[in-house]
């Protein structure tokens, strides 16, 4: 782990320029540019907005939009960090072959390229908050935290599939639909506030409903959004319980899929 | 302590495509069973391959193609990893495997400049005290805001070679780079990859299928064959040895040596020899002495006003002389059906030692070829006394004398 950090250091200019030609290149020759990026949360908050005008769902006081605004942004950041981290090695077949620093560059540059695109969400969700008069308390100071958090995460995946990937291109096809689908099983539509209403307050499922909320929060993405909705438009530090297991299980794989990553390594370029 | 050392460097790659998730797990479920009889085709790209490299030696390294070049250039570069065998690097490696790899074409040069350089790991500010220099070396001032698209390709190669060896490392690789750009351009990087060599004292390994190039640059050569070293040591030695290789080689792919033969129904080429004096054939002369080549042939039809032409050339085709029957005097005036035997004797033959080839030419009386061929047969041209004692770069060993005034 050291060493990772060391070489993260050693090849910061590296991935720093690498995350600026992903940028440069993808919105060069276009006329709205970085404001492309914002464009799927503005849609999907939009369309959840309209949904829930329809079946209703409890927000315990917060504004529908921007809670779903504010669930979006990490959500987004995620799923594209780990669906871009996993053919990241594979889109960049040409480095590989040619040159060598260490191949973990490759992930987290896809990450470092989207934190950027996170960065322009966040002015939509200032502009948001403006709009309905929320001020940010102490408690946001949580938010590079969890952002960090949230990074760690998507390298779990990336690591882990990008070198499935160079084997079995499979992987840069299945994951974005599994994304998806987890989509619906993390606190993005609805709130967290919801499902421990109905399993821990209510029961809902009986005497299971203890073990299957902490099946719930065992992803780690339920803990990140529920969080960085507190800190930044309640005003209240994060819900420890509710990150816990997904910090456990992280703490986990992370390594594993780490080492597995190093391991594959080095047939990378004969494979690729 | 040597900067490169490769011990029993191994390296095997699978024939054939990457197999399906099917055969992977039922070749994990034979093997867990404990009956591995599942083995694909395997392929030795460099087999138990062992040398060191001393600080400030410029290597060669020439072979044919899939003779493993490429690949122990990966492993040197930390690419790829040795199937076994040990490969130890003592300094940074500035790959310059096929210039231009990290150039993207959707970026302007100037932006390019940058990110290569990053890639090479050229600190930034490395660069940008170095991109005047850079963009003056690449010939590109006018063009260097412009995408790397609208590039030529000749430009994106000149581009990509500007930066790579603006890299300050310990270790140059350098894969077939020079073959690229205008001869303007080859010069000017031929200059600078010297200037590293000579001046800077930096080590270099130099792929290229350019032998003359390796012979003049280098001051050690490997010759590669089938993953394994064929001949290590002096660049001559080793060039040459490659030469006759591939004059082996070449022998080998021509079936009666017609490929090479253009010929017409008219004339037929019975024998071509080197003789001595007294007509013996004979397989070698010495430098500086006189060369006979004779010609024995048959011609279908008379021919009016005919001309021959003999000439030698290298084994790599680089023609070193021609005569002419239409500078004789007189000059041919009729060839009849029938065989005919010419000699052409040369007075001297100054070439340095190393095997030569002979090409024949006939051509009517309108200048059209009834036959031509190269490499009809070859001779040696052995050593003198004095050879060891002439300095080794030079074709020719042209008599000469010294005038020393005071």
């Amino acid at each position: 782990m050291i060493n990772t950090t060391q070489n993260l250091f050693a090849y910061r200019e590296l991935i720093a320029a690498l995350a600026w030609k992903n940028i440069v290149v993808r919105y060069k020759q276009s006329y709205l540019g970085l404001l492309l990026a914002v464009l799927k949360p503005v849609m999907l908050m939009l369309i959840f907005t309209l949904v829930r005008s329809f079946i209703g769902i409890e927000t315990d006081g917060t504004p529908y939009p921007i809670l779903t605004f504010a669930a979006l942004l990490p959500w987004i950041f995620f799923q594209e960090s780990a669906s871009e981290g996993v053919s990241s090695v594979t889109s960049n077949a040409a480095l590989i072959k040619k040159i060598y620093f260490p191949r973990e560059v490759f992930p987290i540059t896809a990450m470092v390229t989207k934190l950027v695109e996170l960065a322009v969400s966040f002015f939509i969700l200032a502009g948001l908050m403006a709009y309905y008069q929320m001020m940010p308390t102490i408690y946001a100071l949580w938010v590079p935290l969890i952002i960090l958090y949230t990074m760690l995460i998507a390298l779990t995946i990336s690591f882990f599939g990008a070198a499935i990937n160079v084997y079995y291109r499979d992987m840069s096809q299945l994951l974005p639909i599994a994304l998806s689908l987890l989509m619906y099983g993390s606190p993005v539509i609805y709130p967290l506030s919801l499902v421990r209403q109905k399993l821990l307050d209510e029961q809902m499922a009986g005497e299971w409903s203890n073990q299957l909320y902490t099946l719930y929060t065992l992803n780690p993405l339920a803990g990140i959004i529920d969080s960085f909705q507190r800190v930044l438009l309640k005003g209240m530090a994060p819900d420890f319980n509710a990150l816990l297991p997904g910090f456990i299980l992280m703490s986990v794989l992370l390594p594993i899929s780490y080492l597995f990553f190093k391991r594959a390594e080095n047939w990378f370029a004969d494979i690729i | 302590m040597p900067i490169i050392e490769v011990k029993h460097l191994t390296k095997e790659y699978d024939l054939g495509a990457v197999t399906s998730i099917k055969d992977s797990l039922r070749h994990t479920l034979a093997k867990i069973q404990g009956k591995d009889t599942w083995q694909r085709e395997r392929f030795k790209a460099l087999d138990d391959v062992n040398f060191t490299i001393e600080e400030g030696e410029v290597v060669g390294i020439i072979g044919h193609n899939g003779a493993g070049k490429s690949t122990l250039l990966k492993h040197l570069a930390n690419i790829t990893k040795p199937t076994s065998g040990e490969v130890i690097v003592r300094g940074s490696i500035a790959p310059l495997i096929e210039v231009g790899a990290g150039v993207n074409p959707e970026l302007t040069g100037r932006e390019n400049i940058f990110l290569n350089g990053a890639i090479l790991g050229i600190p930034k500010k490395v660069i940008a005290s170095k991109l005047d220099e850079i963009i003056d070396f690449s010939e590109l001032e006018q063009f260097i805001d412009t995408p790397v698209k609208r590039y030529s390709s000749g430009m994106t190669v000149k581009l990509g070679f500007s930066i790579a060896t603006s890299m300050d490392a310990d270790i140059l690789i350098i894969d077939e780079v020079l073959a690229v750009g205008d001869l303007a351009f080859q010069r000017k990087c031929f200059d600078r990859m010297e200037h590293l060599i000579k001046k800077q004292g930096k080590t270099v390994l130099l792929v290229s299928h350019n032998i003359r190039q390796v012979a003049r640059m280098c001051n050690r050569a490997i010759l590669l064959g089938h993953g394994a070293i064929t001949l290590d040591g002096d660049p001559d030695d080793v060039c040459n040895e490659f030469y006759e290789e591939n004059n082996r080689q070449i022998l080998k792919n021509i079936d009666d040596n017609k490929v090479q033969k253009s010929e017409s129904e008219i004339i037929e080429i019975i024998n071509v020899a080197i003789i001595s004096e007294s007509g013996k054939k004979i397989e070698s002369i010495k430098s500086g002495e006189s060369l006979r080549i004779n010609v024995e042939f048959r011609t279908n039809k008379d021919i009016i006003k005919p001309e021959i032409v003999i000439g030698t050339h290298t084994t790599d085709f680089v023609y070193l002389t021609a005569s002419t029957t239409e500078l004789n005097t007189p000059p041919l005036e009729k060839l009849s059906v029938g065989e005919h035997s010419v000699t052409l004797e040369q007075e001297s033959y100054p070439l340095k030692p190393g095997v030569y080839g002979i090409r024949v030419a006939i051509f009517d009386q309108h200048r059209n070829s009834l036959y031509s061929g190269e490499n009809l047969e070859f001779f040696t041209v052995d050593k003198t006394a004095n050879e060891s004692r002439q300095p080794p770069l030079r074709l020719l060993c042209a008599d000469y004398k010294w005038i020393m005034s005071n």
